[in-house]
């Protein structure tokens, strides 16, 4: 349990490394997955290709789209796409990046499940046992045409009667196989000769653009991550605001029924509760979440999130939103220069 | 768990160790999918070599880039040697190292799956299988009789051992033994020579260089913490650049509600009182911003640390917009003043 908790935590430490764990689970799975498949080919002539092909492409499909649900930032990236541009630029750099980066996670179990089928063998087998050059093996030298074909899509059963125990199967197979493997392993070469060019040829183009880009996408996703908090905390304030204010009015509500009711002799009861506001605000610091308390102007500042988010730029004061663009020059503002020295 | 929770560390302490871990786990895993392969020689007169020697070679070099592309000191490397001068000199000598450590983890994986390949035998036998010396091992006599092609489709499936039907020629098991004998021979002594290899290296190592070695080791290490403390930081910005922002966002909106709603004694009162404990929080996040609080600001700061990274010298306040040159002249010595006042 503690092992796990460490790891747990190792992988929470940034959002990247959770995207990375996600991906490894991901590819465990589909590990897992294969080798614990039934693989059943059927052994007919026109099926054999619909369930090998099917069965090798299929479930890397599903596997892709699981990669992307499972990824927070795909949502991220959609959103930032489809935003209003509003108050703050959109930078088609950062989707781009928010895009690839998306992808390659994605494409991590597709690819495992495709290139263990082909190392496996089976599936190839069943597909192409129909479309091998009989001339190839010279144990079909004496069969028909039509008694060859029937040979050939039994091939995969090994246990079919027509097929069992014949060495003309065996080489078929054999052969069949052995492509397979090649296909596989020249498919993993190419991919991993792929990744380590793009590992190592990145820094020679546009390193800056990247960094920024880096940057802020990191800074998109965490800004996401933090509103969805501090809605979720304005909620809790509001509903615990919500059921005091209610309680309150039930009391007075019964009190005066009560003072209505009985005599006067009960005198004056322990003073009024205060307003809920001091109550509720005392120790919570949480004042900017106050005045935001009826449902229509929840709805108003979730709408205005969306229509358009505030500019990048932290400096301008609330309510001048006008001239917050984010796109000009850099030496506008003064006393925000990145030295270290800023707040003494 | 305490103990697992050390290693864990001490792992994840610098990017050397880290990998440390990983070519451990990866040579694992090398055996482990040598083992989990089927091999499948094609017992076909010309395939045989080439898949074999397919086998022999494709694994390693996949297993080499990959270990390669798991070590993110590629592209440390590759951003290193293509960063622009700016204040910071680059050495040579601190680019090798680095070169050096990697190759040499990376080179763990291909070694541990040939020797594996080698020590099994299967690989070799499929590829030499029809240079076999008949006249020393089965009856030579025969030999002479048999057209090339022939003998030489016999001999290449004597790897399989359902569909060999060369007993007359040759006992399959005599060329088994033969063909893993010299395999095995091949494989301890490849072990041999690679075990020696690396023990000379390393204890003679010394003898050449040490100092050079001990500082560019002590950059190399310097120069990976020192990025990973720079994607920290950015990343602890960008969290305190979001929690501002959307701060900001609902006080605004505050404000504007508050304005819009003139009545209540929600909006009015208690406002004054509470703007100072909101605003305890909101400097805690922008002391964490260090006076960077705008987008424009913060691209330059990521502009400047890929194309003028500081130079490697404490305890100097140098603007970072400078004139480039990294040798900064002598502070101007502080006259030191005694005054006496004499009570004449």
């Amino acid at each position: 349990m503690d092992k796990f908790r460490t790891l747990f935590q190792h992988f929470q430490s940034s959002s990247e490394s959770v995207m990375n764990g996600i991906c490894l689970l991901l590819a465990m799975v589909t590990v897992k997955l294969y080798s614990s498949f039934n693989f059943n080919c059927p052994c007919l002539a026109r099926y054999n290709a619909l369930y090998g092909l099917g069965l090798l492409f299929t479930p890397p499909i599903a596997l892709f789209l699981c990669g992307l649900l499972a990824n927070r930032q795909s949502m991220v990236m959609v959103e930032e796409w489809r935003r209003p541009g509003g108050h703050r630029r959109k930078d088609p750099g950062i989707i781009r990046y928010l895009c690839s980066s998306v992808l390659q996670r994605a494409l991590a179990a597709p690819l495992i499940w495709i290139l263990l089928a082909l190392l496996d063998g089976k599936c190839f087998v069943c597909a192409f046992s129909s479309s091998v050059d009989p001339e190839k093996f010279l144990d079909f030298a004496n069969m028909t045409p039509s008694q060859v074909q029937l040979f050939l899509a039994k091939v995969p059963c090994k246990e079919d009667e027509l097929v069992r125990n014949s060495p003309a199967r065996k080489a078929v197979s054999r052969y069949l196989r052995c492509l397979s493997q090649a296909i596989g392993w020249s498919l993993a070469l190419l991919l991993i000769v792929l990744a380590f060019l793009a590992r190592c040829l990145r820094p020679c183009f546009d390193q800056t653009i990247f960094l920024q880009r880096r940057y802020w996408s990191n800074y998109v996703d965490l800004e996401q991550k933090l509103f969805d908090e501090t809605c979720c905390e304005h909620a809790r304030d509001f509903a615990h605001r919500c059921v005091l204010h209610f309680f309150a009015s039930m009391q007075s509500e019964m009190r005066a029924r009560g003072l209505r009711r009985d005599s006067a002799g009960r005198g004056p009861e322990t003073p009024e509760r205060p307003e809920p506001p001091e109550g509720l605000d005392g120790g919570s610091g949480k004042a900017h979440l106050r005045a935001i308390s009826s449902q229509e102007q929840v709805d108003h500042l979730l709408s205005t999130w969306y229509s358009s988010k505030p500019p990048l730029d932290l400096t301008a004061s609330s309510g001048l939103w006008g001239c917050g663009l984010s796109h000009r020059a850099p030496t506008v503002v003064p006393g925000t220069r990145a030295s270290p020295h800023t707040d003494v | 768990m305490d103990k697992f929770r050390m290693i864990f560390q001490f792992l994840q302490s610098n990017q050397e160790s880290f990998m440390n871990g990983i070519c451990g786990i990866m040579a694992l895993a090398s055996a482990q999918m040598y083992s989990a392969f089927d091999f499948n020689c094609p017992c076909l007169p010309g395939y045989n070599a080439a898949y074999s020697a397919g086998i022999l070679l494709a694994p390693p070099l996949v297993l080499f880039l990959l270990g390669l592309v798991m070590n993110n000191n590629v592209s440390m490397l590759a951003e290193e040697w293509k960063r622009p001068l700016g204040r910071r000199a680059k050495d040579p000598a601190v680019l090798r190292y680095m070169f050096c450590s990697m190759a040499q983890r990376a080179l763990i994986a291909p070694v541990v799956w040939v020797a594996v390949t080698l020590l099994d035998g299967k690989c070799f036998l499929c590829a030499f299988c029809t240079t076999v010396p008949v006249s020393l091992l089965g009856n030579g006599s025969l030999v002479p009789g048999l057209p090339q092609p022939e003998l030489a489709r016999l001999l290449a499936r004597v790897p399989c051992p359902e569909i060999y039907e060369g007993d007359w020629l040759l006992a399959r098991e005599v060329a088994v033994r033969y063909l893993r004998c010299i395999s095995q021979a091949l494989g301890w002594s490849f072990v041999l020579l690679t075990t020696l290899l690396a023990f000379v290296v390393r204890s003679v190592r010394p003898c050449f260089t040490q100092a050079a070695f001990l500082k560019s080791k002590y950059w190399s290490h310097y120069i990976d913490i020192e990025r990973k403390l720079f994607d920290e930081t950015c990343t602890e910005h960008a969290r305190a650049f979001a929690k501002v922002c959307i701060q900001q966002f609902f006080e605004a909106m505050n404000h504007d509600l508050e304005l819009g709603h003139a009545h209540g004694a929600l909006a009015t009162g208690p406002t004054g009182s509470a703007a100072p404990a909101a605003t305890e929080g909101a400097d805690e996040e922008r002391e964490k911003l260090r006076g960077i609080t705008d987008q424009g600001t913060m691209n330059r700061l990521l502009t400047s640390w890929h194309e003028c990274k500081p130079p490697l010298r404490l305890g100097q306040e140098e603007p970072l917009v400078g004139n480039g040159w990294a040798g900064g002249g002598p502070r101007p010595s502080r006259k030191e003043v005694a005054t006496y006042f004499s009570k004449v």
